[in-house]
Order: C-alpha cells, then structure tokens, then sequence
C-alpha cells in the first residue's frame, strides 16, 4: 500500500516535469526553426559565394597592342564621360536647398559663398468639408529662376482663406491682395512657387510654408543679386 | 459495403510522434540546398547576361577581361556611365562610391549633398571587385523596386479647414521623424538590396527598434523564400550592402529620393 502511494507521487511528479518539459521543448524547437530561417540560412548562403573572381594579369597580354588599344580606348571613354557629367554642374551662380533640414546653400563659380536656414512646405494635407483638399510641400529637382520682382505682393488663393475659415473672395478681390508680407524681392520658380522673405521670421529653418521658400531679407537680398533669370535652383 | 468497416490507416500517437521532426527536418534540408543553389543561380544568370563578349573588331584575348588593369579601368567608366545616365533625368539620385565611403545626393549631374558613411558591410558577390559581368551589370543606373522604412518619406499632417474663423487654430506639429529612429531599406532592380542604419543610439530603445525592423525585413524575405521553395523554384538571392550613416544624413537621403529613385554603384 505504502508503495502504491508513492509511486502515485512519482508519477505526479513525473505529469508536473512533462507540463514544464514539454511547452519548453516547444517553444525551444520553434525558437531555433526560426533562427534557422530568419538568421542561418541567409548566412549559411553567403558562405557559397565565391569572393573572388580569378585575375591573370598577363605579361604577354600587357605587351599586345590591341590589348594597349583597348586601355587607352577606356581611358579616352572615362575622360570624355568626366568632363561630360562635369558640364553638368553649372560656372554660374546656382542655389541648392535642402527641404528635411530647411537649409539652402548658394554657389557661385561651383564654390559656396553663402549657406543659411530658410523655411520650407509644412507637408500639411488641408481638406475641406467639400471634398477640395490642398498639399503645401516644395516639390523636389531641378527649377530655373523664371522671374525677378522687387517689392512683390501676394494674391492670396481660396486655401488662404480656407485655412483661416474665412469666406473665399471673388478672384479680383482687394481682399486678395497683401503688400509687404512676402518681403522686398521675390524670384519665381513657376507653378505659383517663389523664393521670397517673410514677416515670420522665427519659424525659419522649420517647415511652415505652403510650398514656397521663405529666406530672412539678409539671404534673401544676396540671393536675388546673384541669381538671374535661367539660373538653376536645385531642392532636394 | 459497411462504410464503418473500411479499414483507414490511422497513425498512431508514438509514429505521429517520429513523423513530424522527420517531415519538418526533410523540408530544412530541402530548403537549405535551394538557399544554397540560389548564389549560383544568380550569378550565373549575370554571367550570361553581362558577361564578357569579345569584339568582333577587336583582336585582343578573352583575358583581358580578367586583367586587373583593365577591370580597374572598367568599373571607373561603369560608374562614370551610370551617373552620367542618371544625369540625363531631372530627378534625385543617388551615387554610392563604396572604396571612398561616401553617399552622394545628385540632382541632373550636380551633386547637392555628400555623406560620409560611417560602417559599412557588403555582400561578397558586390566584394569581387575582379568580376566583370558585376561590373558591367552596374554600369546603369539601378532603379529602387520597392522601399522599407521606419520613418514616413513625406511626414504629410492631415487638417480639416475650419468652418469659420473662431474655429482656426495655428498649429505647428512636430516632425515624427525628430524622436524615430532612421533606418530603411531600399530593394533595387538586379536583387540588389541596400540597408541603411542610423550610426547614433540615442537612446536605449534605438538599438531594439533598429533590431525589430530588421526583423521584420528577415520576415518578408523569408516568406518570400518560403513561397519559392514550396512552388519548387530556386529562392532570390539578394546581394547586399549594409551601411551606416549619420542619422540626420540618413533622413535626408531616406526623404530626397523619389519612390522609383535611381542609384549608381561602385564597389
């Protein structure tokens, strides 16, 4: 009888040790599976790559003229491709403007020769009741300078009253029309987008604007100077 | 015929016990020998379709195609070509110059930014510098097919106008991008995949979040073998190049590149 007793506890402790072993097992056997997918069998593939492609290096190859042909034809290749992608880069006075730290950098002779924050799109989506919706970000490439003006005013569109909740004007209206505001000089860059000052001047170098570049009068006077009419504006 | 005496085979606990690691351990090891063909496979198919195809002008030997000279030469004009082909378009691109550790930002041929990268690790197919047909299959610009990322590419704020104006409010949103950490991957033609990985931990949860993202890549990647090898054809296999970048730099890079950006590469 004492017998039987015990080899219940065994037993139960036997059951107790499997509920524990077991869902361990378990869990370890899907752990390592895993690991097998997720980490060793990537590694275990790029172990069979070769490294190293086999080089000869010839002396008899290096003596044969259609082998010097061959070099001086890629090296005529190489200076013709530089001095091409070279032409790329204009001499004259272009702009760069860096959207995700609201930065712009201005050269002149392919050196910088003024760097400052400027602001730039708030990539706000604004919608309406309506279903009209607007997206105010500085679109990103390649722009020329297409206009110059100085003491520019600015025709508000329907988002500038939308976003204020006021009553969208008819297109001629003399609400329309603000002076002062976008600073002394203005340069366009087309589609509505102009480089221009501002009256906001603590946001610069955050991304407030509805697309256009806002600089501080300082910046932007140098940067109207310099640019002219073609010249390239480069955001990124 | 009594369908209650049809004798099925039924399997019994102990042989079910033995059935299962023996089914799961074939398919390991079949899906190990397709991970493995896989590098072959790929650069067997680069090397029938980039590689060296002497000129039928030319009079020199084969050889040169595995003269270091000419292939030093070789990948400085592959390169050169990609980012002049690149150049051709008014949109971003990338230019990625492994040997002097640099990410180059150009807009139609003029570099706007440069990054110094900070580690870097390459897969040892993109490693052979002496390979002609890899060489060669990077002399055109490589275009981005699909992107994974931990920060939005555009941080867009969605607001309603409002009705008038005692409703409106200024509002200036913080950009999201300032607290997440920067890591994304971009996935180019020809299987190539770029990885990039902020260098700072800012704070202690950087490094866990840098390591589920990954996670979460090794997932797709995997499924995507799965899937293969299940349909009985060789998984992809995806040279890689893993880079490390200045967090602010990578967000710049992450955020200049359009969606199907372009990407010239010398190793």
């Amino acid at each position: 009888m004492e017998n039987e007793i015990l080899n219940d506890e065994d037993l139960s402790q036997v059951r107790a040790k499997d509920r524990i072993i077991k869902p361990a097992l378990i869990t370890a056997s899907v752990i390592s599976v895993l690991i097998f997918f997720l980490y060793l069998s990537p590694f275990f593939q790029e172990l069979t790559v070769s490294g190293s492609s086999a080089t000869t290096n010839s002396a008899t190859l290096k003596k044969d003229a259609a082998y010097r042909r061959q070099i001086n034809l890629l090296k005529r290749d190489i200076q013709l491709l530089s001095s091409r992608y070279g032409r790329y880069t204009s001499g004259q006075a272009y702009l760069v403007i860096n959207t995700t730290d609201n930065l712009f950098y201005l050269y002149r002779n392919r050196k910088l020769v003024r760097q400052g924050h400027c602001s730039t799109g708030s990539f706000k989506l604004l919608k309406t009741q309506e279903g009209r919706s607007w997206i105010f970000k500085t679109p990103k490439g390649k722009f020329t300078i297409l206009g110059k003006t100085t003491n520019p005013s600015w025709k508000k569109p329907d988002w500038a009253f939308i976003e204020e909740g006021l009553p969208v004007p008819p297109p001629d209206h003399h609400t329309r029309f603000e002076y002062g505001v976008l600073g002394e000089y203005a340069l366009s860059l087309g589609d509505g987008y102009l480089i221009h000052g501002t009256i906001y001047k603590r946001f610069l170098g955050m991304p407030v604007t509805h697309g256009c570049v806002r600089l501080n009068d300082e910046d932007l006077e140098a940067i109207f100077h310099t640019l002219n009419i073609g010249s390239k504006v480069y955001i990124f | 015929m009594d369908p209650e005496n049809v004798n099925i085979p039924v399997i019994s606990r102990p042989e079910r016990k033995r059935f299962i690691p023996a089914i799961t351990g074939a398919f390991i090891l079949y899906y190990l020998i397709m991970m493995l063909i896989a590098p072959v496979k790929t650069l067997n198919s680069i090397n029938s379709e980039y590689g060296f195809t002497p000129d039928e002008k030319s009079v020199v030997s084969d050889s040169i195609a595995t003269d270091s000279t000419y292939l030093a030469l070789f990948r400085e004009r592959a390169f050169i070509q990609a980012r002049v082909d690149m150049a051709a378009s008014d949109s971003l691109c990338l230019s990625l110059n492994l040997p002097d550790s640099s990410v180059n930002i150009d807009i139609a041929g003029v570099t706007v930014s440069r990054t110094e990268i900070s580690k870097m690790t390459v897969s040892r197919m993109l490693k052979d510098r002496q390979s002609y047909a890899i060489t060669s299959m990077l002399s055109k610009p490589l275009t981005i097919e699909n992107a994974f990322s931990s920060i939005p590419r555009e941080p867009l704020m969605i607001k309603m106008a409002p009705k008038d104006t005692s409703e409106y409010k200024p509002d200036i949103i913080p950009d999201t991008a300032d607290y997440e950490p920067v890591n994304f991957i971009l996935e180019l033609e020809e299987g190539i995949v770029i990885y990039v990985y902020q260098d700072e931990r800012l704070n202690a949860f950087d490094g866990i979040r840098c390591f589920f993202f990954d996670l979460g890549y090794r997932f797709v990647r995997t499924w995507r073998a799965l899937k293969s090898v299940i349909t009985l054809k060789v998984p992809e296999y995806n040279p890689y190049i893993k880079l490390r970048l200045p967090r602010e730099d990578a967000k710049i890079l992450y955020r200049a590149l359009p969606e199907k950006g372009q990407i010239a590469l010398l190793r």
